[in-house]
């Protein structure tokens, strides 16, 4: 039921890819030179090597963002559905959220959204 | 970059003229500048992209001031002989196609600064599109070498290979 | 000069004792030259005297008098000195022979002289012995020969092809890191700690870098543990085009120093020159000045506010605050003829008057533009993110402030109620009712709102200044120095060749030199003018108040985070043009 949409968004999702691409191989213009390539230093010659061990801090923010972005995520086909789902829906996202707050509070009161300890 | 064709009945394939027109207007009104402002021309270009002057009636609005992002450099100011090297990474590090205006007298041939450090004039590292005269041009002269640059890529031809 | 208490210059006397050379104060200065040998004894008891107490190095600079009349050497090195307690100035020359080019470094008594004396060993090539860092700061690494000398064909220019790696300097923050950690009996960083930082060149093309300004920094995660600023990306040799101008021929370059407010600028280089020549200007050309100073004034400080609010994030203040400069452009451009780089002071007075209408224009402009500001502080004031972004945000101490040399908006937003307006008095800014806002904690969030709150005050004088403008004559009656009037230049021939010779050879100023400041939105633009009595000068120097702000910035960021160099950067307003002349 309702899943025709999927029929017209899969191969659109397949061909615009494949067109802006092949376009851009057939009319964009390919000069590389060795200085294009360069990482870009606000145009001084690059220092030193990026592949190296970086704070944890960082791996820190980035869990805690995927986190709370796939409890973002999965507010979407709910809030789609939501005249549908009715009271027991809502109840049942809220618990949901509920669970997360509580895993927020916890992140929160243990300073791990502070940067500097 | 082929030459204008003025021709009523044109030599050059008709679908090759058409994707070329089409090109050419896609690139010359979705410009995207790289401001490299280092002096008083720089706040003539913040002129520019203010609201009384408005480059974003010609496309022109996104600024970007990484090479990878931008396909217009813009050299607002003067250059120095220190500067040079860095100037000359830039525009080495932007993606084809590419284009260059050189804002103000200075950019353009060293200005009134005829000194030890001063470098007469960018074209002496980077290839220059237009140059924009002025000491700063005001923000109505900048645009009119916008407009300029924009006729220069109506006429440039990508598929046939001049 | 405050009537009341005048320089003790027995006392100065007392302290300088045998390495005084000679008392050759002039044009109302106290100038002592000073033997080389006792410099920094002199200067350190200057500065810690309980009397005279000269606590800021305004400007330390150099001079070479090859072809002067030699006095004492070929070389020397100018120190101006300023007592903030007392109001009072005392510059010494000291005397540095060609043969032995050494002095004494004083970077550890002020600050300010670190740079200062960097570029002194570039532009004339005097060694400062005991400075931790003597390299080249202007002009560029490859650069060989030093241009300010008499003897360097100014056109010579050296081509450099490659940009300095910083890596020396970065080494000394490494050496110094490692001494402090072992003095403090902490553990040192080893090397493995070292290699694990990020090493970023937020170089001289990046948004955040106001045009030239390059800080190689050195991150532990987002905190800047090390920073190296390098400039000298925009310096296009004012100081030796001065030297080939005639002295209003120099105006055109004075323009593009703190191209925001290049009005100021006009008006601070001829009030030196006619310190130096002795013109006095009728009052209706100093009310004028005072109120284009103003002028330049909202439109700097709007450009400041505007940039440093964008580096944070908010960008549509950019857009109110830009059009307060460009209504105010439509009446500058009316006046002087050009928006940005107006030409607008000549020596002895104006280049015109003021038009038919220039009142009602500028009161209608002040009245119609004030709600731009007022809107933007609307936004930004209460914003939390903003106070987030900048209260207590790289703070200074009013001592450090005072020992960097800082002054302007900048020193006012640490306490200190430093304005030459209040304190000198000069072109009636003492008969003017206005307030000087003051700061205090020297953060980033203070330095905005001074500067809001100066717009305010100047909006204020200018409204006064309109009131009380006189009439009369808006150059002196100097005639050497005024060009005649155009009809008679076209149908007399004495005023057309007095025209000939002012153009061409310029007017000659009486042999001298002197020091004179002036308030412009970015603090005490000083010039030393030299002349050696012919009609071109024989040196300028500027004293750039951004210059003493930016050798603080390194102190101010280091322990903060990348995000906080954008917020405090902004707040110095460090303008290339003035920075790197």
């Amino acid at each position: 039921m309702g899943f025709e949409p999927l029929l017209w968004v899969l191969p659109l999702a397949i061909v615009v890819p494949l067109v802006l691409l092949g376009a851009q191989k057939l009319l964009a213009p390919r000069r590389p030179s060795a200085e294009k390539g360069e990482p870009y230093e606000c145009g001084v010659p690059a220092l030193g090597s990026a592949h190296q061990r970086l704070p944890i801090k960082f791996y820190l923010v980035a869990v805690l963002f995927l986190l709370f972005d796939i409890e973002v995520v999965f507010l979407f086909p709910w809030s789609v559905a939501f005249s549908k789902l009715g009271w027991i829906g809502l109840t049942q996202m809220l618990l949901f959220l509920g669970f997360l707050e509580v895993a927020l509070v916890y992140v929160w009161l243990k300073g791990a959204l502070e940067w500097e300890e | 970059m082929g030459r204008v064709n003025r021709q009523l009945v044109s030599d050059e394939p008709f679908i090759t003229t058409r994707v070329d027109t089409a090109l050419d207007w896609a690139r010359k009104n979705s410009l995207w500048p790289l401001p490299f402002g280092t002096a008083c021309c720089a706040i003539e270009f913040m002129g520019v992209v203010s609201s009384q002057f408005d480059i974003s009636r010609f496309g022109a609005e996104v600024v970007r001031f990484s090479p990878r992002q931008s396909d217009l450099l813009i050299v607002a100011g003067t250059v120095v002989y220190k500067m040079g090297p860095i100037l000359r990474t830039i525009y080495d590090q932007m993606a084809d196609p590419k284009w260059v205006i050189s804002m103000g007298v200075c950019a353009s041939s060293g200005g009134f600064y005829d000194d030890y450090c001063t470098m007469q004039g960018i074209d002496q590292i980077i290839p220059v599109d237009i140059y924009v005269p002025g000491c700063p041009p005001s923000p109505d002269l900048f645009l009119d070498g916008l407009v300029k640059l924009q006729k220069k890529i109506d006429d440039q031809r990508i598929l046939q290979k001049a | 000069m405050n009537a009341l208490s005048q320089l003790d210059a027995d006392r100065v006397r007392g302290i300088l004792g045998d390495d005084l050379i000679a008392d050759v104060s002039s044009h109302g200065d106290v100038v002592f030259a000073v033997r080389r040998a006792g410099v920094r004894r002199v200067l350190r008891e200057l500065r810690d005297d309980d009397t005279l107490r000269f606590d800021m190095l305004m400007d330390l600079s150099g001079v070479d008098r090859l072809r002067l009349r030699q006095q004492y050497e070929r070389y020397e090195v100018i120190y101006e000195l300023y007592s903030l307690w007392n109001g009072w100035r005392l510059r010494l020359r000291v005397p540095v022979p060609e043969s032995d080019l050494r002095i004494d470094s004083i970077h550890d008594l002020w600050k300010a002289a670190n740079w200062s004396e960097r570029e002194v060993y570039d532009m004339f090539g005097i060694v400062f012995e005991g400075h931790p860092n003597l390299k080249r700061i202007l002009c560029h690494h490859e650069f060989v020969g030093h241009p300010l000398r008499k003897d360097y064909d100014r056109t010579r220019g050296q081509w450099c092809a490659t940009s300095e790696s910083l890596h020396d300097e970065l080494q000394h923050k490494h050496d110094e890191e490692r001494r402090r950690a072992r003095e403090a009996g902490a553990n040192e960083p080893s090397e493995a700690d070292i290699d694990e930082r990020l090493l970023v060149n937020i170089g001289p093309s990046h948004p955040m870098s106001h045009g030239t300004l390059r800080v190689l920094v050195e991150l532990e995660g987002e905190t800047v543990i090390h920073a190296i600023p390098e400039i000298g990306y925009l310096h296009r040799g004012f100081e030796k085009s001065a030297e080939k101008s005639s002295w209003n021929n120099v105006m055109p370059y004075t323009d593009r120093l703190n191209y925001v407010s290049a009005l100021s600028n006009n008006v601070a280089y001829v009030k030196a020159v006619e310190k130096l020549a002795g013109i006095e200007v009728p009052d209706r050309c100093k009310f004028i000045r005072v109120i284009i100073n103003e002028l330049s004034r909202i439109m700097d400080h709007c450009v400041c506010n505007a940039a440093n609010i964008v580096d944070v994030g908010a960008l549509t203040n950019f857009w109110y605050l830009f059009q307060v400069r460009e209504n105010i452009y439509k009446v500058i451009e009316k006046l002087t003829g050009a928006r940005l780089t107006n030409t607008y002071a000549r020596v002895g007075g104006l280049a015109r008057d003021l038009y038919p209408g220039f009142e009602d224009d500028v009161r209608n402009v002040l009245r119609d533009s004030m709600h731009y500001v007022h809107d933007v502080i609307k936004l930004v004031k209460k914003n939390r993110i903003f106070q987030e972004r900048t209260v207590g945000v790289t703070p200074i101490r009013a001592e450090d402030a005072i020992n960097y040399g800082w002054t302007g908006p900048c020193l006012r937003a640490c306490g200190v109620p430093l304005d030459a307006r209040k304190r000198d008095g000069y072109y009636f800014y003492d008969e003017f009712d206005f307030e000087v806002p003051v700061g205090e904690n020297g953060d980033a969030f203070d330095r905005i709102f001074v500067r809001f709150e100066e717009i305010f005050e100047s909006a204020r004088i200018i409204e006064q200044a309109l009131d009380k403008l006189p009439g009369g004559p808006v150059n002196t009656e100097h005639n050497q120095w005024v060009l005649p009037p155009k009809d008679e230049v076209y149908s007399d021939i004495e005023p057309l060749m007095n025209h000939f010779m002012l153009v061409m050879f310029g007017t000659p100023v009486p042999p001298g030199e002197t020091y004179d400041s002036f308030e412009v939105p970015n603090g005490e633009l000083g010039f030393y003018v030299v002349s050696d009595g012919t009609g071109t000068p024989y040196r300028v120097r500027v004293r750039p108040p951004c210059w003493y702000l930016y050798q603080a910035y390194p102190q101010m960021i280091e322990g903060s985070m990348i995000a906080d160099m954008a917020a405090g950067l902004g707040g110095l307003n460090v303008v290339a043009g003035e920075l790197d002349r």
